[in-house]
């Protein structure tokens, strides 16, 4: 039988992978991924405490969610984009020209 | 449904649609008046804001919406904000070679976010309103695109951002999965009864975490130097003023009427947070010599001082916040203002470049040594008192905890640090070595009615406080302690 917890377990899985792919790769559209997978990890928890609680919160709290991150997704890649047009880089390790 | 209790959100919006709609027709040299016409609409819904009562409370749209004293309180901070901010941006707006007219909606979207977030009772409308707030400033940061300062700053903003809304939806995901409720009021009952209960403290821990990152206290505070030197001035100044002050609307709702029971066993963990914050702030921008990195770290610094009141958990405390806020918009604002007009054609904001500025133009030496000395919480300015008032509410709790002494102290070793950069800014101001030609300073009407504003109301905070704090204990009360 399969119950919440193992939804968790996968959810909180995806949420580490997610947190480990932003803070160790240094590309940008990988951490961007990255930072997706974390808030789909936060949906999966969301859908599944709402499953098992029965209340419907969580899923209307997921489509929220989705629509935010769809946003998020557009300016964020609007602006790897422009940064790339503008000097041809797209790894973080480069994005030094903001220090002390 | 209640819509009527959203209404100024809703005039907000309607102005930033009428803007946007009026750029697409407006000839190119005319765009600028769209910004005067968004501050003149702004200044009319504040107008209309003092015909609404915050007393009794209002609930709408579920009840995920409040509007009660606080939240009202809050959106007129954000209008008044937002008013002097739409002057500080016509003023930078000749920077942007194109889309002044998005710049304007920008502003007022964000300003919307800002004014759903001061309502926010339920936790996906907290989350919305964050992300419209913070989505928009992802624009408004990276706004100078052909600058490569100002996309770096937008990328880091982008990246830190989306990672604190990461941790705050799945706090939100635990805090839902333990309580089985998203409403705050819900909440309130429920949390009291498992105040024990890890996954809900883990949960509450993430939330804070996500608001941490909007109000730049430590450890969430890696963003704001960066952002801050790289965005356009004026989206530094909405940053420094409106963003935090949401983060500390939503701060404030979720830990006294949502969760009272659990942030009573956190006082130690807030202290701490005030404390490092303050110090941090405070040390790392002893060696800047870039303004706007140095308004950067002094608003981590200033982060930390309110963190104080949150950390007193006290009606004292929260009224000291809502003041010190507003002593702290008006100095910043003139800061910001006085950068873009003193350096308008240097390429960077370096201290400088303000050497010998009292003879180039004394008005607004006077405004900069102002703000300075008001930040650095000298009496009688505004930002002395406001440092009083939170001073007062931590030694309040000392009775009660000894703790509370240590902060206090930590906090006065902040303040002296902070004498010797704001001090250092003054310095550059009066006996700094000139080393370039100066240019001619040019102040249009609106920035000087603006400055004169700040400057009034910088000294008027200062000497008769009452007002205010009246306005912001009546705007506590609603926090029910």
């Amino acid at each position: 039988m399969i119950g919440l917890e193992h939804y968790l377990i996968v959810s909180a899985i995806l949420f580490g992978l997610g947190l480990m792919g932003v803070v160790m790769r240094s590309n940008l559209i990988v951490i961007y991924m990255s930072l997706e997978l974390m808030l789909n990890a936060a949906n999966l928890a969301l859908v599944s405490f709402s499953r098992f609680t029965n209340t419907v919160d969580g899923q209307v709290m997921v489509f929220f969610v989705i629509t935010v991150a769809a946003a998020e997704v557009a300016v964020g890649l609007a602006l790897i984009v422009a940064l790339y047009r503008k000097r041809q880089i797209s790894e973080v390790d480069e994005l030094t020209s903001l220090k002390l | 449904m209640n819509i009527a209790a959203s209404i100024l959100e809703i005039a907000v919006i309607g102005l930033g649609i009428a803007v946007m709609l009026a750029d697409l027709w407006l000839p190119r040299e005319k765009k600028i008046w769209l910004g005067y016409a968004a501050a003149a609409g702004l200044a009319l819904i504040l107008f209309g804001s003092f015909s609404m009562s915050g007393n009794p409370a209002t609930l709408a749209f579920g009840d995920m919406y409040i509007l009660d004293a606080f939240a009202l309180f809050f959106k007129r901070f954000f209008l008044i904000a937002a008013i002097l901010v739409m002057i500080v941006s016509i003023e930078y707006s000749p920077k942007f070679q194109t889309g002044k007219g998005e710049y304007f909606t920008l502003v007022l979207f964000a300003l919307a976010g800002m004014m759903f977030s001061a309502s926010a009772n339920h936790f996906a409308l907290l989350f919305v309103s964050m992300e419209l707030m913070t989505i928009t400033f992802y624009v408004l940061t990276s706004f100078l695109r052909n600058q490569l300062l100002s996309l770096e700053a937008g990328i880091k903003y982008l990246i830190l951002g989306a990672l604190s809304s990461g941790f705050l939806v799945y706090g939100i995901a635990l805090v839902y999965g333990t309580t089985s409720t998203m409403d705050f009021a819900t909440l309130r009952e429920k949390s009291a009864l498992m105040t024990d209960n890890p996954l809900l403290l883990v949960g509450l821990l993430m939330i804070i975490g996500g608001l941490g990152f909007k109000i730049a206290a430590f450890p969430f505070q890696f963003w704001a130097p960066d952002v801050y030197q790289g965005s356009p001035s004026s989206t530094t100044a909405f940053l420094a003023v409106g963003s935090k002050a949401a983060g500390f609307a939503l701060l404030m709702r979720l830990l006294f009427v949502a969760v009272p029971e659990i942030t009573l066993q956190w006082e130690k963990l807030l202290m701490v947070i005030a404390g490092i914050t303050i110090l941090y702030g405070n040390l790392c921008a002893l060696p800047q010599r870039n303004l706007k990195r140095l308004l950067g770290y002094s608003s981590i610094a200033n982060a930390g001082y309110l963190m104080m009141g949150i950390a007193a958990m006290s009606a004292s405390g929260s009224t000291a916040i809502l003041y010190y806020l507003y002593s702290y918009m008006f100095t910043v604002i003139a800061a910001f203002l006085i950068i873009i007009l003193v350096m308008k054609h240097t390429g960077a904001e370096d201290i400088v470049h303000l050497a010998k500025l009292h003879e180039r133009a004394p008005g607004l030496a006077g405004v900069m040594t102002l703000s300075m000395v008001s930040l650095a919480g000298i009496p009688p300015l505004a930002g002395f008192f406001g440092k009083f008032l939170l001073f007062e509410a931590v030694i309040e709790q000392a009775t009660v905890q000894s703790s509370y002494y240590l902060l206090a102290a930590v906090a006065i070793v902040g303040v002296v640090i902070s004498l010797y950069y704001y001090f250092g800014v003054i310095r550059t101001i009066y006996w700094g070595k000139q080393q370039m030609i100066p240019e001619d300073i040019q102040i249009s009407p609106a920035s000087k009615a603006a400055l004169w504003v700040c400057s009034v109301v910088i000294i008027y905070l200062g000497i008769m406080p009452e007002r205010l704090m009246q306005a912001a204990t009546a705007a506590v009360e609603s926090l029910k302690f």
